[in-house]
C-alpha cells in the first residue's frame, strides 16, 4: 500500500520530465506520430542545434544567470542589514516594519506594472541589468527577510557583545562575527532567490524587451505564443529549451536539497 | 557574563544611534517604495484616469473605467475563472499534499530520494510546467490522450474544449505547486511530539482516528497558513495562463493578472488596466482578511 502510493507519486511527479526530455531528443518529424512513442527511438541532438540557431539561446542564458545571481546577492544583502536592525536593534516600531515588510508580500505583482513601466521609462532603467536586479530583488525581499529575522534572533547576544568590548566597530562585527554564524541561512536563502529569479517571467517579459536584455523564461514564452504557419507550436524546440531551462535548477536541488528545504519551511513552521 | 545585561548594553549603544538604523533599514526600504509601494498607490490613481502612454496627458474620468469593467465580459469572466482557478486549486493542494506528507513522514527505502523529487515541481519554471504540460494535453499527439485512448477509449480536446481547458489549466497548477504544500505539511507534522500517538494508542485510538483527533487539529493553524499563503500568491498567477493557453479557448481560462497584462501592454490602456488592478487588490485583500481571521479561529481553539 505504501509502495504503491509511493510508486504513484513518483509515477506522477517525474513522467512530464521523461516526455519532455524525450521529445527533446526526438527527432521532429517523428514527434507528431499517432500513437506517440513511448522511448527513445531516432535518439537525435538534432532540436538543441536548431534551437541555438533560431535564437540566441546563449545570450539569454547568461542573462539569465546574471540577472538571477545579481537579484539574489542583492537581495539577500539588503534584507541581512535590515533584518538585523528589526532583529537586533529592538527600536520602536521594529515590529510594525517587520510587519509592513512581511504583508507587501501580499502585493500582486502585476497590479504596480503600469507605474512602474513610466516609472522605469522616465528614469532610463528599461533594458538596463541594475533596473532587472532592482525589481526582482525588491520582490523577494519580504519573503528574505521573514526568514532571516528569527534566524538572527536566536543568535546569543554574549557573542557580539564580547566582539565589541574587543573593541570591534559594526562593519568589522558583521564580517567576522555575525555572517559566518549566519552563513547557512545566508547561503540558504541565495539558493532559494536564485531559483526564483531564474524562474522569474513578469519582469524582464516587461522590462527587458530589447534582444540582448532577454532572459530564458521571455525566450521560451515567446517560441510558445508566437504564431507560426501551421498554427502548431514547436514543441521539438520548445522540449529543448525547457531542458536547458530544467538542467541547472536540478543540480541546484541536488546539491542544496537540505539547505532549500531548511529555508522554506522555516517561515511555515515556526 | 549575564545574557539579559550583554542584550540591553548591545540594543541600548545601538538604539541611541539613529542614523545606524536608518542605513541599515535604507536599502530594504528604498526597494520596496519604489517598486511596490509606489506603484500600488499610483495604480490606485490611474484607475480614476484615462491613459493611453502614445497619447500622453492623463485625463480625470472618475467611475468611467469601473463603471466600464462591469460590463466587460472579458473581465467579469476573468474574474469569475480567477476565484474558481484559485478555490480548487488550493483545495486539492491541501488535500493532495496532505496525502504527500504522511506517505513523506513514513519510514520507507530510498525516502531521502523520493523527498528530493518531491523539490522539483517547486524547483522548476512555471513557463516550463505551462509548456510541457500543454504538449501532453495536445489533443491529437498528446501522451494524455494516448494514455486515455488505449485505457477507455476517449479523446478529450482539452485546451480547445471550454471545461476541459479549465480543468487542464488547474491540474497543471496543482502538479506544479502540490509538492510545495507537502513539504510545508510534512514539515508540521514532523513538529508533533510523538507520545501524543503512543497517548493516543493508550486510549485505543487506530490510526485513522489519531489522525483526526491528534494530527488535524495540531497542524490546523500551518494548513490554514499554508492555505492563506497559497490563495493570496495563486491569485496572481500569470504565467501558467500566459503560456499555457493565452487565456482561451474564448475567455475560458482568463485570469485577472494576464487581463491586466494584456489590457496595459497590447492594447495600451493604462488607466483601464489600473482599474482591472483595483479589482485584483480588493479580491486579495478580502482573502487575506478572511484567511487571516481563519487563522485566528483556530490558533484560539488549541
Amino acid at each position: 500500500m505504501l509502495t504503491a502510493a509511493v510508486l504513484a507519486f513518483l509515477f506522477v511527479v517525474l513522467f512530464p520530465f521523461y516526455w519532455i526530455v524525450l521529445s527533446s531528443f526526438t527527432p521532429k518529424y517523428e514527434l507528431f506520430t499517432i500513437p506517440p512513442r513511448y522511448w527513445f527511438s531516432n535518439f537525435t541532438l538534432e532540436n538543441y542545434q536548431v534551437l541555438a540557431e533560431s535564437i540566441p539561446l546563449a545570450r539569454y542564458f547568461v542573462n539569465s544567470l546574471l540577472f538571477a545571481a545579481g537579484s539574489s546577492v542583492v537581495s539577500v544583502a539588503a534584507a541581512f542589514l535590515a533584518s538585523y536592525a528589526l532583529a537586533r536593534i529592538q527600536f520602536r516600531g521594529a515590529n510594525v516594519v517587520f510587519i509592513v515588510f512581511v504583508m507587501s508580500l501580499a502585493l500582486p505583482q502585476v497590479g504596480g506594472l503600469v507605474p512602474l513601466f513610466e516609472l522605469f521609462k522616465n528614469t532610463n532603467l528599461i533594458n538596463t541589468y541594475h533596473g532587472l536586479v532592482m525589481l526582482m530583488s525588491s520582490l523577494v525581499l519580504p519573503f528574505t527577510i521573514w526568514i532571516l529575522v528569527p534566524f538572527l534572533r536566536q543568535i546569543p547576544y554574549e557573542i557580539e557583545e564580547a566582539a565589541i568590548i574587543d573593541g570591534a566597530r559594526l562593519p568589522q562585527l558583521f564580517w567576522f562575527i555575525t555572517l559566518p554564524i549566519m552563513r547557512p541561512a545566508l547561503v540558504t536563502m541565495l539558493i532559494i532567490n536564485f531559483i526564483i529569479a531564474w524562474n522569474e517571467l513578469i519582469y524582464p517579459l516587461v522590462f527587458a524587451t530589447s534582444g540582448s536584455n532577454k532572459t530564458l523564461s521571455v525566450g521560451l514564452v515567446e517560441l510558445a505564443v508566437q504564431p507560426t504557419a501551421g498554427g502548431g507550436r514547436p514543441w521539438d524546440l520548445l522540449s529543448a529549451m525547457s531542458v536547458v531551462m530544467i538542467v541547472p535548477i536540478l543540480v541546484l536541488v541536488l546539491f542544496f536539497q537540505r539547505l532549500i528545504v531548511s529555508g522554506l519551511t522555516r517561515g511555515a513552521v515556526k | 557574563m549575564p545574557a539579559r545585561a550583554a542584550r540591553f548594553r548591545l540594543t541600548q549603544r545601538m538604539r541611541r544611534n539613529a542614523t545606524l538604523i536608518g542605513l541599515l533599514l535604507l536599502p530594504a526600504i528604498g526597494l520596496r517604495l519604489f517598486t511596490a509601494v509606489y506603484p500600488f498607490f499610483n495604480t490606485i490613481w490611474l484607475s480614476f484616469h484615462d491613459w493611453n502612454p502614445a497619447f500622453p496627458p492623463q485625463q480625470f474620468v472618475g467611475l468611467k473605467n469601473f463603471q466600464a469593467l462591469t460590463r466587460d465580459i472579458a473581465v467579469t469572466s476573468s474574474i469569475s475563472f480567477t476565484i474558481l482557478f484559485v478555490v480548487v486549486s488550493t483545495l486539492l493542494e491541501i488535500a493532495l499534499g496532505m496525502a504527500i506528507a504522511l506517505i513523506l513522514n513514513r519510514a520507507f527505502f530510498g525516502r531521502g530520494a523520493v523527498r528530493a523529487v518531491n523539490l522539483i515541481p517547486w524547483a522548476i519554471p512555471m513557463v516550463v510546467a505551462a509548456v510541457g504540460f500543454r504538449w501532453m494535453y495536445d489533443t491529437q499527439y498528446g501522451i494524455i490522450n494516448d494514455l486515455l485512448h488505449r485505457t477507455i477509449g476517449v479523446k478529450v480536446p482539452w485546451l480547445v474544449d471550454f471545461w476541459g481547458a479549465r480543468a487542464a489549466v488547474i491540474a497543471t497548477n496543482v502538479w506544479k505547486s502540490t509538492p510545495f504544500v507537502g513539504l510545508v505539511l510534512l514539515a508540521a507534522l514532523q513538529g508533533i511530539p510523538q507520545d501524543l500517538y503512543e497517548a493516543g494508542r493508550v486510549d485505543g485510538t487506530n490510526r485513522i482516528s489519531a489522525f483526526f483527533y491528534i494530527t488535524l487539529p495540531l497542524i490546523m493553524p500551518q494548513i490554514v497558513t499554508i492555505g492563506l499563503f497559497m490563495v493570496v500568491w495563486q491569485l496572481a498567477a500569470f504565467d501558467l495562463v500566459f503560456a499555457m493557453t493565452g487565456g482561451g479557448p474564448g475567455f475560458a481560462t482568463q485570469v485577472l493578472a494576464y487581463r491586466i497584462y494584456q489590457v496595459a501592454f497590447m492594447a495600451l490602456n493604462f488607466g483601464y488596466a489600473s482599474a482591472i488592478s483595483m479589482v485584483l487588490f480588493v479580491v486579495v485583500g478580502v482573502a487575506s482578511v478572511i484567511g487571516l481571521a481563519l487563522f485566528r479561529k483556530v490558533e484560539v481553539s488549541l
